[in-house]
């Protein structure tokens, strides 16, 4: 029955790496979803006790892993405050974002011994709407792409650009093409709630997908 | 019953755009298994004809199948389009009803397992309040008998039956050393060309498009069920032994396995649902190890976030439809709240204790369990001082505390230690250890040497 304070060592890297990890199931699990890549190259895996569709490609699992590892810091600094999984068409015009808003209290005080356990439900209640949210969800025209985005609070993108997290992994200020969506519709899908984070998935749409 | 169900039902599927299943259904309206099935049809047949919505339903289909002259049973959950043709496969058909409804299309049968398992999760005691499978000569154990149990040495089995029973509803739970061990003896009946047939047949079933929500049990799973209900007359009906599969098999949350898995040595149950464990379990005359499989089992399930985010392990793959759970060893340190059995937690995971290790202390040992746990160990580390004797200096002993995995059958280094010769009680915390160790720096340093001696035996026959 500790109370944990963000001062506290490591435990802005604990929750960093719990929403870095829910991340990357989430987004294996939105490629599989949306059919982004055909699905044989997905595999059945166990996360929070549940099974997971996680891809077996290597240099896209590289992929996915080295954007999540940038993100990392600015999570665990909080200034991350959205991270956007954007569905691309043959043209490079978004016809999908998945929008993961994130906040973490200021003053973050763990008081239960089953938070964990508590995050874990929730983060599984989330895996489990991506799953059926193709129903919601109209269908994406073929050879589509994806990308990830990240939203940052002030400036602290700039540090980012100065300090290669990654070698040869840059990242760059988005274009206006990439952010920018025509018509879209908001469709939300789940949020939660819990002592160490705020986490809100809304989906945003193009209406027409051709 | 009142039409308000289909209120209800339709406020799930279209508004909250959840999947139900009967089970999930039945544990929250608080109604029978059946009934929930009959509602989730009516509802179904109600929607199609009003031709609405969109909705897409899973079935549990469950019979005979012959493959190859290999005659098994086979339950399973599949897409309503694979439905006529799964039907037309079986020879004889036992059940068929609604497993779930939802309005988007699975891809895969995930979700499905999802959806109860947090229902499950909550209402573990009662989840099986509304089920249909019953076995009155089945009573949970006392707590005594459970320890006794535990200490009995698990009975050997046959090898070749291990590869049928992974997919067994209730034993296959934990893998550990000894529970296996112990399940495997219940099918100590089980022949060996029932388990090829399993074999056989699971491959054969890896030809089913991987996308279907459609999984087999493994063949003559009558058998180790008719095991179970050893003490049961002949007379109990065949179906009721279905059922009963075809249930457990439905809360197995219909792990769909798309790719070969591999038979292992070790019992695998992944995500082993709890009504799974508690529904079957709690209802036969089981022995008292499957019991502790199943407190291990949700216990294990409890897990810190820790663990289960180290056990992103990849399901080995062989033709086998087979629920894994892979689990660490040393998980023992965890007493779960919600288990049912305390004491035998206490049991399985002494709290760790301080103890000097240097200082012969005569550790305590249960009565005669055999087990390997992980404990933290303080233990001190002497050092030379100037006079190059072997006493603790105060200054320049450091305590630390050290994970230990030890087994306790460890008699032979406790026995490298002479038996009276410790005074001080093995729990003594450090402080107080300090002080007297202080206080005879020099005038017991030759009872210290004895006693180190002693010690030094023994901390070189431990090795």
């Amino acid at each position: 029955m500790t109370t944990l304070t963000r001062q506290d060592i490591n435990f802005g890297q604990v929750v960093a790496d719990i929403l870095c990890e829910f991340l990357e199931v989430a987004i294996h699990l939105i490629l599989y979803v949306r059919e982004v890549y055909p699905s044989g190259i997905f595999q059945k895996r166990k996360k929070y006790n549940v099974p997971v569709q996680m891809s077996c490609h290597p240099e896209l699992n590289q992929y996915i892993q080295d954007t999540l590892h940038c993100v990392k810091p600015l999570i665990e600094k909080n200034d991350a405050e959205k991270v956007v999984v954007v569905i691309m068409d043959k043209e490079h015009h978004p016809v999908e974002r998945f929008v993961f808003e994130i906040s973490q209290p200021t003053l973050l005080s763990i008081s239960s011994d089953t938070l964990l356990s508590h995050v874990e439900q929730l983060l599984r209640a989330f895996i489990l709407k991506i799953s059926v949210c193709d129903a919601v969800l109209n269908s994406n025209p073929p050879g589509c792409s994806f990308t990830v985005l990240v939203h940052t609070r002030d400036a602290a993108t700039r540090n980012m650009e100065k300090v290669q997290v990654i070698k040869d992994f840059p990242w760059i200020v988005a274009d206006e093409q990439e952010v920018h969506m025509q018509e879209p519709r908001l469709i939300p899908l789940k949020t939660m709630t819990s002592d160490i984070v705020k986490m809100q998935l809304y989906v945003e749409e193009r209406a027409q997908k051709t | 019953m009142d039409e308000l169900y289909l209120d209800n039902i339709d406020e799930y599927v279209n508004d909250h755009n959840k999947i139900v299943t009967y089970k999930w259904l039945s544990l929250t309206l608080g109604v029978h298994v059946n009934t929930a099935k009959q509602m989730l049809f009516h509802y179904l047949d109600h929607k199609r004809k009003e031709s609405s919505a969109q909705l897409h339903a899973t079935y549990l289909v469950s019979g005979k199948f012959v493959n190859k002259g290999q005659a098994s049973h086979k339950v399973s959950v599949v897409r309503e389009d694979k439905l006529e043709d799964v039907k037309a496969k079986m020879s004889l058909i036992v059940s068929v009803h609604v497993y779930s409804v939802q309005k988007a299309l699975l891809k895969d049968s995930g979700p499905l397992y999802s959806v109860d398992y947090d229902a499950v999760k909550d209402n573990f005691q009662t989840c099986s309040k509304y089920s249909a499978i019953s076995c009155s000569s089945a009573q949970p154990t006392s707590p005594l008998e459970q320890t006794r149990e535990i200490q009995r040495a698990p009975t050997p089995e046959p090898v070749a039956k291990r590869p049928g029973q992974n997919g067994e509803a209730a034993p296959a739970s934990k893998a550990s050393t000894k529970p296996p061990k112990g399940i495997m003896g219940m099918f100590a009946n089980k022949t060996t060309s029932k388990n090829q047939d399993k074999e056989v047949k699971s491959e054969e079933k890896e030809e089913a498009p991987a996308v279907v929500a459609s999984k087999s049990k493994p063949a003559a799973k009558a058998n180790p069920m008719s095991n179970f209900f050893g003490s049961q007359t002949a007379k109990k009906p065949d179906k009721a032994v279905k059922d009963e599969e075809a249930a457990a098999q439905s809360t197995c949350g219909a792990e769909l396995r798309p790719q070969s898995s591999q038979p292992e040595e070790k019992q695998k149950a992944a995500a082993q649902s709890p009504p799974k464990d508690v529904k079957i379990d709690a209802k036969k005359d089981v022995k008292k190890d499957t019991k502790k499989d199943v407190k291990k089992d949700s216990r294990s399930k409890t897990k810190r976030i820790e663990d289960s985010d180290s056990e992103e392990e990849k399901m080995e793959k062989k033709k086998r439809r087979r629920i894994k759970k892979p689990e660490p060893d040393s998980s023992d340190e965890d007493v779960i709240p919600d288990s049912p059995q305390p004491m035998e937690t206490e049991e399985m995971s002494p709290p760790p204790k301080p103890e000097v290790e240097a200082v012969s202390h005569s550790r305590p040992s249960l009565p005669g369990t055999k087990i390997r746990k992980r404990r933290r160990v303080l233990k001190s580390q002497i050092f030379l001082d100037d006079e190059d004797a072997w006493v603790r200096h105060q200054s320049m002993t450091e305590k630390g505390y050290e994970s230990e995995s030890y087994s306790e059958a460890e008699d032979d280094f406790q026995a490298g230690k002479p038996p009276g010769k410790n005074p001080v009680p093995a729990k003594l915390p450090a402080p107080s250890r300090e002080d007297q160790k202080k206080s005879q720096k020099k005038a017991s340093a030759n009872a210290n040497k004895g006693s180190k001696q002693a010690s030094i035996m023994g901390f070189f026959q431990k090795k």
